[in-house]
């Protein structure tokens, strides 16, 4: 397959990863998306969750762990603009399993409380997300 | 006339100020760069936000969305104040905080209330001076800031604008111009203007045909949110960098300013030496002439 995709992964901070690959498949709030090369132009919104790009005949894969954000789709450039993403490579798994169980102690504290705590809540359960997510691709370097 | 001893000891003091001065001009040089480098870096992202905006916004016609609406009246209005944590940068928190103090009495002068989200520990130290509250109090951030202090910040006014208890949002920040040059100004947040969302359909010609999942709302739903954390990120980086560069430019003057004064103390060292010695040779002629008299 001749035909590639310029895939990029841009979060707020720096631009993480630029390449040529074959394919992108993003975690959509609906499911995974797959892109091929000549996809219609699209942009949709990103979940939580493991990104990964394929290339060189689909022998070479890499993951990513994204904790949301959006992808634009336009004339063979897939722009990925995440929150924050991380390469399985750099991700540093006994980090996200302290702040992990951190988090987990807070949200307990969190509940016990009676007070309106909704909102801390929610963003609990964001970073919780988050701290998952990177666990998850960081066991997939394995 | 001047003690020689006071001088010498005025002249190594000033030396030691000069060699403190000269050190900051330097670090804060270096730290410009990196500053410089996080602007630089963070500038793919909110060009790729803009162009996703702006696409969505031509799909959704008229958009409506709580941060797009003016409130009728302005009770409250927050204002993001980005000071430094440390001092010794000129007028870098100074213009900041007056600035700041005329958007409050702008307020007041229209009968709205203003409350203050003071960044920096020199804002926290001002208004306190003042006696003012602030409603939330970020501190050693100035420094290096991340998206994530940005969104923290940026989800304050958002739920607050959403909710209705504020009817406007600014960010006061100085904006860096170049090394040598920053300029404090004033950013509106909230309400997001319109401009940003109304694009102008004409002169792109045929446009491609976009798709949105799940839908274009639900696609601008999270990106106005998205666009008021880049801008407050923006503006955190903006002022990191000024920061840097405000100071060097104050410890440049310092140290120029340490070289004169050692030049002046060094010249009236030696006049007073020279007097000495003069006055010391008069004596002793003085003393050999009596000597000889009698």
């Amino acid at each position: 397959m001749a035909k590639t995709l310029l895939c990029e992964i841009v979060t707020p901070e720096r631009i993480l990863y630029t390449n040529e690959v074959e394919m992108v498949i993003a975690p959509t709030p609906d499911g995974e998306s797959g892109i091929l090369p000549l996809h219609a132009p699209l942009v949709t919104l990103l979940a939580p969750g493991e990104l990964r790009v394929r290339y060189n005949d689909g022998k070479d894969v890499e993951w990513f762990a994204v904790s949301g954000g959006y992808l634009q789709v336009h004339e063979d450039k897939v722009i990925v603009l995440a929150d924050a993403a991380a390469a399985s490579s750099q991700i540093d798994v006994e980090r996200a399993r302290r702040a992990k169980a951190l988090i987990e102690e807070r949200m307990k504290e969190l509940k016990e409380r009676p007070a309106d705590v909704a909102e801390e809540i929610a963003s609990c359960v964001a970073d919780l997300k988050w701290c998952e997510v990177q666990i998850k691709v960081a066991e997939r370097r394995a | 006339m001047p003690n020689l001893r006071d001088i010498k000891r005025r002249i190594s003091s000033v030396q030691s100020t000069r060699q403190i001065t000269r050190t900051m001009e330097m670090v804060a040089t270096a730290k410009i760069k990196k500053a410089q480098e996080r602007i630089e870096s963070a500038r793919p992202y909110a060009l790729s936000m803009m162009e996703v905006l702006g696409n969505v916004a031509r799909y959704v016609q008229g958009a409506t969305h709580p941060l797009l609406e003016e409130h009728p009246e302005r009770k409250r209005v927050a204002i993001i104040a980005l000071t430094s944590d440390r001092g010794l940068c000129g007028a870098f928190n100074a213009n900041i905080l007056r600035l700041t103090e005329g958007l409050i009495r702008d307020a007041e002068a229209e009968g709205a209330e203003a409350e203050i989200i003071a960044v920096g520990k020199k804002a926290l130290s001002y208004l306190k001076y003042r006696g003012v509250e602030p409603v939330a109090e970020y501190r050693d951030i100035s420094d290096k800031p991340t998206f994530a202090h940005a969104r923290s910040i940026a989800a304050q006014v958002i739920s607050a604008y959403s909710e209705g208890r504020i009817d406007a949002a600014y960010v006061v920040f100085n904006r860096f111009k170049n090394v040598a040059e920053q300029k404090a100004e004033v950013h509106q947040l909230l309400p997001i203007e319109r401009t940003v969302v109304d694009v102008d359909e004409e002169p792109l010609g045929p446009r491609p045909e976009y798709l949105f999942e799940p839908s274009p709302a639900a696609v601008l739903e999270k990106l106005l949110p998205m666009y008021v954390e880049t801008l407050v990120y923006r503006a955190l980086l903006e002022s990191a960098a000024s920061e840097q560069g405000a100071r060097r430019v104050a410890m440049k003057s310092a140290t120029d300013n340490a070289g004169e004064i050692i030049t002046t103390l060094t010249r009236s060292y030696n006049r007073a030496r020279q007097a000495s010695i003069t006055n010391e040779i008069a004596e002793i002629v003085g003393g050999a002439a009596a000597l000889e008299e009698s």
